[in-house]
């Protein structure tokens, strides 16, 4: 009987039948329910997909169904429901993709800002120091003293920009050949003794690149006589090697 | 910006956007999320399905569209074997469903159950029509029962649905199913046409939905 009912073979006067023993025996109604699952089940697992071109016809048809006056009532009731749920989803999502987005471009704009901030430091730090070296150059009270290549590296030349008030020196080298990584030049600062012997007094070691030039801040020197430079092992703490003397300046002809 | 905050942002940069080379990728998570929010729609269980199509809730029909067309699309086919007319019987099952669905009535059944046998009335209410008889000229009147049968039978596609299930069983049991149900003929139609007592049609159908019964679970 369930299954005549559920297939819809029952004549009129046995569904009547069976509908009333439905609400008199709950078990009866159970055993319909779960053979109508079982149905609905197995025919939906081999449906095909929504087929395709009918539901435009279909709706437009089905919107001229729907009265006028009664389909303004229902906007107003599902507005309160259903509409609104929809509305919300989409303002939900909004919010979503904005706060992302707001996120994303607060974190780039601050490191972009930040880089910025770190190279504007930078390049004010390196127009001081340019400041400071060109002052050098033009100031009154600074004396230049030009070094001579020797005879061990003829082509080197080098300035020393000595500012006898303030002891600040510094070196612009030209056509300095680069060392082995072992050795570094040495600038001194040299002073005639009394007794006639040279006293050399280290202004710094320094290293110079590919093209062999190089403009640099040395130690400060209160008092010289001439000026030379030197190559020496790396870091040296000792005194000049005269042998590797590759420039030389006197202060006063 | 506080570092805490700074590592919060590099950390959420690194779950929803990545690089690949010099441009920066959106994280495919981030669209799923945003398909779930925007694209999918809400699923409705079946007392809130019934009860907004009852208000004629037109979102409320196209899931209903979307749902169970397929399903219905392969109960109308097992019973109309041209596909361009079964577009059409579907088109006017739904209708019918959208204006009857006042007559719905969940005591007694389910909505599925409900739809399916508007899909089948509507279905063989095509196939007795005039213009559908005319158009297989050569089918005869329902009378000629057995005719009928063999062809349509043999039409029909059969490796899938209530006809899959029908095809299990015996011979005698699946005729008569086949002209009871994929052909809605009355039990007299059939006794008359078949030659076989009315009781004795009537008991075998009955055993014979008992077998698709058990054969469904």
């Amino acid at each position: 009987m369930i299954e005549s009912y559920v297939l819809g073979l029952a004549s009129a006067e046995e569904r009547t039948e069976f509908e009333k023993l439905c609400k008199q025996y709950p078990e009866l109604k159970a055993a319909r329910n779960e053979f109508e699952i079982a149905l609905e089940k197995q025919l939906m697992s081999e449906a095909a997909a929504p087929v395709a071109g009918v539901k435009e016809q279909l709706m437009s048809k089905i919107r001229q169904d729907i009265p006028a006056v009664k389909s303004k009532l229902i906007n107003m009731n599902t507005t309160n429901s259903n509409q609104r749920s929809g509305g919300l989803r989409y303002v939900a999502a909004a919010s979503v993709i904005l706060l992302l987005a707001a996120a994303y471009f607060a974190y780039s704009f601050y490191s972009k800002n930040k880089s910025l901030k770190d190279e504007l430091a930078k390049s004010q730090e390196e127009q001081k120091s340019m400041d400071n070296k060109l002052k050098m150059v033009s100031d009154p009270n600074v004396a230049v003293v030009s070094l001579k290549g020797t005879a061990k590296a003829p082509k080197s030349s080098a300035s020393v920009y000595w500012d006898s008030t303030s002891a600040n020196v510094y070196l612009v080298a030209k056509n300095m050949p680069k060392l082995a990584s072992d050795k570094q030049y040495q600038l001194w600062a040299i002073i005639n003794g009394a007794d006639g012997g040279l006293q050399p007094t280290s202004l710094g070691l320094f290293d110079v690149g590919e093209d062999g030039k190089i403009i640099l801040k040395m130690e400060n020197a209160n008092k010289a006589d001439a000026f030379a430079i030197t190559i020496e092992t790396k870091g040296n703490k000792g005194g000049p090697n005269l042998e590797q003397l590759q420039t030389m300046g006197a202060t006063r002809l | 910006m506080p570092l805490d905050t700074k590592q919060w942002l590099d950390k959420s940069k690194t779950v929803l956007f990545y690089k690949k080379g010099e441009t920066t990728i959106c994280n495919p998570l981030f669209f799923c999320i945003l398909y779930h929010l925007l694209i999918e729609k809400p699923t409705y269980n079946e007392p809130d399905l019934v009860s907004l199509l009852k208000q004629q809730d037109e979102q409320a029909f196209s899931y209903l569209y979307d749902n169970y067309s397929g399903a219905l699309f392969n109960v109308i086919n097992q019973i109309i074997p041209d596909k361009e007319l079964v577009s059409d019987v579907l088109q006017e099952v739904f209708v019918n469903i959208w204006r009857k669905i006042d007559s719905y009535d969940a005591d007694k059944g389910r909505l599925f159950t409900w739809m399916l046998n508007v899909a089948r009335n509507a279905a063989i209410d095509k196939t007795r029509s005039r213009a559908y008889r005319d158009n297989m000229k050569n089918q005869t009147l329902p009378e000629d029962v057995s005719v009928f049968t063999n062809q349509t039978v043999k039409q029909n596609t059969d490796d899938y649905g209530l006809r899959k299930l029908v095809n299990k069983l015996k011979d005698d049991q699946k005729i008569l199913v086949e002209l009871s149900y994929f052909q809605g003929f009355t039990h007299e139609e059939i006794a008359n046409s078949l030659n076989i007592p009315l009781g004795t049609v009537k008991t075998r159908i009955r055993s014979a939905l008992t077998q698709l019964r058990i054969l469904i679970k």
